[in-house]
């Protein structure tokens, strides 16, 4: 088992979905021990993986390897479909594949009892095996089959209650919101293809570096220099911003909340959602040679990401929201990082951000499992009932605020580094600020939740931390969640079989060594304490002076509440724009489609049909006179013409 | 000889009689009588042509002896027609066979 087989990973769960697909409902349980052995295996067999990679990896030109076959054949134009690992790839791997499996263990408890049980692991076992599909893939053709397979399963995932009107319209939106971007990233693909002739990534590359794409240009636009793999890199970022929930199209994240807790923690914070940042790391080397402009577009849009969503966090009440909010937040901060150039610093931040946001909405499943609240002002005081689910909620919280020494500290950091080093001062700024944002909301979270008195004390009458199977992945995830961020350090880094450091090896070109930047450090540090500090005053025991800077900022406080807006923006544009362009064409489609082309015909020859009829008289002399005068004329006009 | 016009117009008038039967009859044993006097046109026009044009090949005559063959049995069928008719409608008059039409 080693790199060639690395196809073994992703076939185990799609063979445990089939399998589950057909005999699910005879099988005991659901079913949900398949589920779980497949992706148990494709965890375990993701360490002969990794050992085969760390083998290679220090000779020099490793680009990583695998094995494809030959999918399509017209005479010279050949598909080949295939399965590719390299660094970034067993980043992914890794985190996709161990989260998978605890959320999956963690799900048994968390689903017992439901109606759809058996149909809840069919879902997630294809999720799996799309998702790892999607990490292996070699080519864009078979990456973008799987980043819509992802897509599906997510849909099926959030609208799993889809009797609640609210899930099934959440499903629905998530799904169509992903899929405006989803076109570009099929432009983009295709733009790649047009010129280099092949879908598969590696020949994409040599192709671009080559100066295939110099000159190029689409259909008369007139584009020169590097605009036209500019233009594809960016409809390939369009995809990454729908499905990774960047502005503008971050609104579906926040709804999609609306599904089971584990799925929100599986689908839509440790693994679909950092899709798109995967895809961007995957083609880097386009985006650099592309125009400056790309890698600021990707770097705008994830620091309005970071910002919207973080004040957003502020206002939001839904404890699942506020954590999406967060997601928000720690996807903008590594676009953030892509656009300032550094591949290391997004995929580290990618790396433990899987482990914390996991941590922290299973943690929140345990909350609403346990209370069967999830609101906010309903929730408080929990922390003496359920004093595990707190402390690993308070370890996530620290994570994802980024306080020394866990995870997110360093991943934070290195990605305020990057844009210190590879920005301008005033992007530093807003990073900095944001990072003081995330510390006010994130306390907020756990201080409304967990501390001071209980708010609802008959739903929380019988709150207890949740069963073993709950909480053994809780406190593996919050293990994690302590100790992940220390492969920045070459000591680990080596210790476990590395060649150095995370930095060495995951990059983009040049190794980039690991080194601590005091002044970010202690910066980052300082807000985050100060931000601590700030939201223990205003929302510790009545909240009283939050209550009173809502009133004080009404309107700023309003539009947080209303999500900037955002939302009923595109819902205006919906209801008045597509809908009324949709009602033309309805028009249309009625009145000339149906109406005047398909019935005007039928009805000409009904009408045709009735008039000629009387000519049939079924008399036999008239049928003599017409075959004699036929005869007759046939006659007189041969005459005509030979004259 | 006689020349070939004169049979080509013998077979034109019986031909156009022919016609003439076909169209102002009603009775549909007159018509058959009609129809068989056109066949017989056609048999003329043959002999006439074969005579000539290869009066040793005996083509035209062996066509009008078919020409004879196929009326009769032609005749035999559409009597049987008739007969059918006239049980049915008690006349044979076509003019009253007209519900074949929509």
């Amino acid at each position: 088992m080693g790199m060639e087989e690395v196809w073994i990973i992703p076939a185990l769960p799609a063979a445990a979905f089939a399998v589950l697909l057909l005999f699910g409902k005879y099988l005991p349980r659901g079913g949900d021990f398949v589920a779980i052995g497949a992706i148990g295996a494709s965890f375990v067999l993701f360490f002969p993986v990794l050992f085969d990679v760390l083998d290679v990896v220090d000779e020099a030109g490793f680009a990583g390897g695998g094995k494809s076959w030959e999918w399509v054949q017209f005479g010279d134009f050949e598909i080949r479909l295939g399965f590719f690992v390299d660094q970034i790839a067993i980043v992914m791997l890794a985190v996709v594949s161990l989260v998978a499996l605890l959320v999956q263990v963690y799900s048994v408890g968390y689903m017992r009892g439901d109606p759809k049980y058996g149909w809840y692991f069919t879902c997630m076992s294809l999720f799996a095996a799309s998702m790892l599909t999607l990490v292996l893939a070699d080519n864009l053709l078979l990456l973008y089959a799987a980043w819509e397979g992802v897509g599906f399963c997510s849909f099926l995932l959030i609208g799993f209650w889809w009797e609640r009107r609210s899930a099934a319209e959440a499903a629905k939106k998530a799904f169509i919101t992903t899929r405006i971007g989803d076109v570009g990233f099929l432009i983009g693909i295709l733009l790649l293809w047009r010129e280099a002739g092949t879908f598969d990534i590696t020949e994409i590359f040599e192709f671009a570096q080559g100066g295939g794409y110099t000159d190029a240009d689409i259909g008369g636009l007139g584009l020169s220099g590097n605009a036209y793999l500019t233009v594809a890199v960016l409809a390939l970022f369009a995809g990454a911003v729908g499905k990774s929930g960047q502005f503008p199209l971050h609104v579906w994240l926040p709804d999609a909340m609306e599904g089971p807790t584990p799925v929100s923690a599986l689908i839509h914070a440790a693994t679909m959602v950092v899709a798109g940042v995967y895809m961007v790391a995957r083609m880097f080397p386009l985006f650099e040679l592309a125009d400056a402009i790309a890698l600021d577009v990707v770097t705008a849009l994830g620091l309005i990401t970071v910002l919207i969503s973080a004040t957003m966090g502020l206002a939001a009440t839904d404890i699942k929201r506020v954590i999406a909010y967060s997601t928000l937040n720690s996807l903008g901060l590594m676009f953030v990082a892509l656009g300032s150039g550094s591949v290391t610093a997004a995929m580290l931040y990618l790396f433990v951000h899987g482990f914390f946001k996991a941590l922290l909405f299973l943690s929140a499943g345990s909350v609403i499992h346990a209370t069967e609240k999830q609101d906010l002002p309903d929730l408080g005081g929990l922390a003496t009932k359920m004093p595990v689910t707190a402390a690993v909620f308070g370890l996530g919280a620290l994570a994802m605020i980024g306080i020394v020494p866990l995870s997110g500290f360093w991943a934070k950091d290195e990605v305020l580094n990057t844009v210190d080093d590879h920005r301008n001062v005033i992007l530093y700024i807003v990073a900095l600020v944001s990072v003081f944002i995330t510390a006010l909301y994130m306390s907020r979270l756990f201080i409304r939740t967990f501390l001071f008195e209980p708010r609802d004390r008959p739903a929380q009458e019988h709150a207890h931390d949740a069963e073993p199977v709950m909480t053994a992945p809780l406190i593996i995830l919050a293990v994690l969640t302590v100790i992940g961020g220390f492969v920045v350090f070459d000591l680990v880094g080596e210790a476990l079989g590395f060649p150095g450091g995370f930095g060495e090896f995951v990059f983009f070109e040049e190794p980039e060594g690991f080194h601590f930047p005091w002044d970010v450090a202690i910066l980052s540090t300082l807000l985050a304490t100060c931000g601590i500090a700030a939201g223990w005053y205003f929302w510790s025991n009545e909240a009283e002076p939050a209550r009173r800077a809502g009133d004080a900022l009404r309107p700023v406080y309003e539009m947080l509440c209303n999500r900037y807006y955002i939302d009923d923006a595109y819902q205006w544009v919906i209801d008045r724009v597509v809908l009324t362009l949709g009602s033309i064409v309805a028009w249309f489609d009625r009145n000339i489609v149906n109406d005047t082309a398909v019935d005007g015909s039928a009805g000409l020859g009904v009408f045709t049909g009735f008039g000629m009829k009387f000519l049939e008289t079924g008399k036999l002399p008239n049928y003599a006179l017409a075959i004699v005068g036929g005869v007759i004329g046939l006659a007189v006009l041969l005459m005509v013409l030979r004259l | 000889m006689i020349p070939i016009n004169n049979f080509l117009v013998l077979s034109s008038i019986l031909f156009s009689l022919g016609i003439y039967g076909v169209l102002a009859r009603r009775s549909a044993v007159l018509i058959l009588m009609s129809v068989e006097l056109m066949l017989q046109a056609v048999s003329i026009n043959f002999i006439a042509f074969a005579v000539y044009l290869s009066p040793e090949a005996f083509t035209g005559v062996i066509f009008a002896v078919f020409v004879i063959t196929i009326a009769a049995a032609e005749v035999g069928l559409a009597l049987a027609i008739i007969l059918r008719l006239y049980r049915n409608k008690a006349t044979a008059n076509v003019d009253e066979a007209d519900t074949l039409k929509w």
